[in-house]
């Protein structure tokens, strides 16, 4: 579905979808109208909703609906960029259940497909569409956090070669609590400093040695954990994109996450959508400051979604995706707490009810306020978009 | 769906940027407020030769016969220049109204520059080197040549947009169209288009000084302070650019929601102006508060086109009646 040069020259701008997306779409709403569970789900960072949830990604599998960018052969669609972001704004509108599969399916997948091995790709791929295997991701540790390239964690090779033997502590790894499998880097060179001398390295949760801590969190779920690595053998194999290139690997991930894949538009609209609704139905229709408000805040998600598409012919002409990812992770992160802020003002006294009528907006809002923190605090993403768009000396 | 430009149309821009760069300075800017001329007219021949003034104009009139989409990322690059004078009026609503009338020729060549009046605007900008003012009456729209009016003149904080009151309207002038509301959404989309170049130019402006300026023995751009500000204006211009190309795909195929996407455009690059403007006197500090620092012929620019063609609280009041239904 790629365009090819003499299309990108003479094909002009076309804001409507061609027939080919329009069956696409239908055939996504379709399935969904039919398969999507008709209450919700409890938290997949509970044991029960964890495990609710995988059942769920197993009956998208079964659609062949859980990993529709990816290729064919390893249980996605091969659809284009276009394609992605209608089904997302398929499922979002549907009212499905968030993915627990997130970590796996949108992060560490895609970047498995670029730098993985033959061997990798059929290894962890097509379990990870079935959501066989659920992923966690181990990133931080206590002294790298925002640093994340002041990483501690030590992976040794075994005396043959064969394993790395890790030792250290990762935190705030999501999904930690209840997933199969977890990715990370760890520092494999102990004489290197910052980004050099790490390496990216895929393992089992039940792995001899590894002791998982859930953490709760804000919401009192236990959506990340710690992890601690004492003398953890993992085979040489399980090494991702090579030795020592940990970090470009990573950033490769990274960069993904903020860009396009971690908070498609969908999810934004939908939740303005709600706003909206909300809106007419309690707001106090004198009240302008609220209706400019709401007005702003449809504004900025229908920016967003302008703006991903236009991110996403992008990429489909050739181009890539660089340091204006950060951009957006600050964008849809911002938005999203004042898109929930604004929810809680209009409930007013309901607004701090936990069990309350109005489709549990305190949950979104506390879950939205995770977002200018993970992935980069919004802080470092400032500085990326300094250092590196606006071309600005580094501190 | 295809959101992007030809590389016909970026190309286009982009020989329009070199020659603005090489050919239109600061200083020439400054040239152009010092003597009082209001606009640059060997600037304006240069436009006319290069069919950027004509673009929207049908091809039966010595026109290039382009849309808005042809034209948006043109209009944008004679805001990063602040190009004075009735430049985005000639190309949109002018090229639009005038389009099979005697002044049609005239707009092609350059030796008719078009102002106009539209939405009950109190001060007429760039009148005095237009050579027709279009107005409304109601829905209609009127050509008028401004040598049979009255101008009095007004001075406003932008000298590159020259401002004054009219008198002798009432009768004048001949109709030229009816739908005065796509002549306005031209207007504005094209001052929200202009105001998205000027706040590129302010952000790269102060982006010049933060990487040139030292204090504390250091670039001040290194300062989380200052990267920070700054990254702050780039995010609102970046999320209004989609939003103007939008409006011009909208304007072009004379979309259903073209009033809301328009109304978008605008209100979101009036406020990144506004913001991109606030940050980059901020990163100058003092210099940046005096009238030899070149920012201020810019910031002038985006603080008289902000409320022009309807203000970003009109336009947002325009989304919200779309949005969440009428008042």
């Amino acid at each position: 579905m790629y365009l090819t040069p003499r299309q990108i020259r003479y094909a002009p701008m076309d804001l409507t979808e061609t027939a080919d997306e329009q069956a696409f779409r239908a055939e996504a709403r379709a399935w969904l109208e039919a398969n999507v569970p008709s209450a919700p789900l409890p938290s997949f960072d509970t044991a029960e909703g964890f495990e609710l949830h995988r059942q769920w990604e197993a009956k998208l599998y079964e659609g062949r609906w859980s990993a529709v960018s990816w290729p064919v052969e390893y249980g996605g669609r091969g659809a284009d960029y276009v394609k992605w972001l209608i089904f997302e704004e398929e499922y979002w509108r549907s009212g499905a259940p968030g993915r627990v599969s997130q970590n796996g399916i949108f992060l560490l997948g895609p970047t498995i497909i670029e730098v993985g091995t033959p061997e990798q790709k059929a290894r962890f791929l097509p379990a990870m569409a079935k959501s066989d295997e659920i992923w966690a991701q181990a990133w931080s540790e206590p002294d790298a956090g925002s640093d994340m390239a002041s990483i501690r964690s030590k992976a040794a090779l075994s005396d043959d070669g064969s394993e790395w033997i890790i030792n250290g502590q990762k935190i705030w790894a999501s999904r930690a609590a209840w997933a199969d499998w977890c990715f990370g880097i760890f520092r494999t060179d102990p004489e290197s400093s910052r980004h050099k001398g790490l390496t990216f390295i895929l393992m089992p949760l039940d792995t001899p040695g590894i002791t998982v801590r859930p953490i709760a969190q804000l919401d009192g779920d236990t959506g990340f954990a710690e992890i601690f690595f004492d003398d953890v053998h993992v085979p040489i194999e399980n090494t991702l994109g090579g030795v020592g290139n940990g970090w470009s690997v990573a950033m490769a991930t990274a960069g993904f996450e903020r860009g396009v894949s971690l908070r498609s538009p969908a999810r934004f609209n939908v939740a303005v959508d709600r706003l909206i609704k909300l809106w007419i139905k309690i707001g106090d229709p004198d009240d302008d400051t609220m209706r400019d408000a709401v007005t702003d805040l449809w504004m900025q998600a229908e920016g967003y979604r302008l703006h991903t598409y236009m991110t996403v012919t992008k990429l489909l002409e050739g181009g890539h995706i660089g340091s204006e990812s950060s951009l957006n992770k600050i964008f849809w992160s911002e938005m999203d707490v004042r898109a929930h802020e604004l929810a809680l003002q209009l409930l007013g006294p309901d607004a701090e009810r936990i069990d309350g009528p109005h489709e549990r907006w305190v949950d979104g809002f506390l879950f939205s306020l995770s977002g200018p923190l993970y992935a980069g605090t919004n802080e470092i993403q400032r500085n990326i978009i300094a250092d590196r768009v606006l071309n600005l000396p580094r501190g | 769906m295809k959101f992007s430009f030809t590389s016909d149309q970026q190309q286009f821009a982009a020989g329009l940027r070199e020659m603005l760069e090489r050919e239109f300075t600061a200083a020439h800017l400054r040239q152009v407020w010092e003597t009082g001329a209001g606009h640059d007219a060997a600037l304006w021949s240069r436009l006319a030769e290069m069919g950027v003034l004509s673009m929207m104009l049908p091809e039966a009139d010595g026109g290039m016969g382009g849309s808005f989409v042809d034209t948006i990322l043109l209009i944008e690059e004679l805001g990063r220049a602040a190009v004075p004078g009735p430049v985005i009026e000639t190309m949109t609503v002018g090229a639009l109204a005038l389009a099979g009338t005697p002044w049609a020729a005239g707009v092609a060549d350059g030796s008719v520059a078009v102002t106009a009046a539209l939405m009950g605007e109190r001060y007429v900008p760039h009148t005095a080197v237009a050579g027709v003012v279009l107005l409304s009456d109601h829905d209609s729209i009127r050509a008028i040549e401004t040598s049979q009016l009255q101008l009095t003149e007004v001075e406003g904080i932008d000298h590159g947009r020259q401002l004054v009151t009219l008198a002798g309207t009432e009768t004048a002038g001949v109709f030229v169209g009816s739908d005065r509301e796509t002549a306005t959404d031209a207007g504005s989309l094209a001052a929200a288009a202009y105001l998205l170049g000027l706040s590129s130019r302010m952000l790269a402006i102060a982006g010049d000084y933060a990487r040139d300026r030292r204090q504390f023995g250091q670039p001040i751009g290194s300062f989380q302070a200052v990267k920070h500000l700054m990254a702050d204006a780039l995010l609102k211009v970046e999320f209004a650019r989609p939003a103007v190309y939008r409006a011009a795909w909208s304007h072009a195929t004379d979309s259903d929601t073209r009033a809301r996407d328009v109304s978008m455009a605008k209100s979101l690059a009036s406020d990144a102006a506004q913001k991109a403007a606030r940050s980059a006197l901020q990163v100058h500090g003092a210099i940046g508060y005096t009238w030899e620092c070149d920012l201020q012929l810019f910031m002038k620019k985006a603080w008289a086109l902000m409320p022009a063609w309807g203000s970003a609280s009109y336009h947002r009041r325009r989304v919200s009646d779309a949005v969440l239904g009428p008042r």
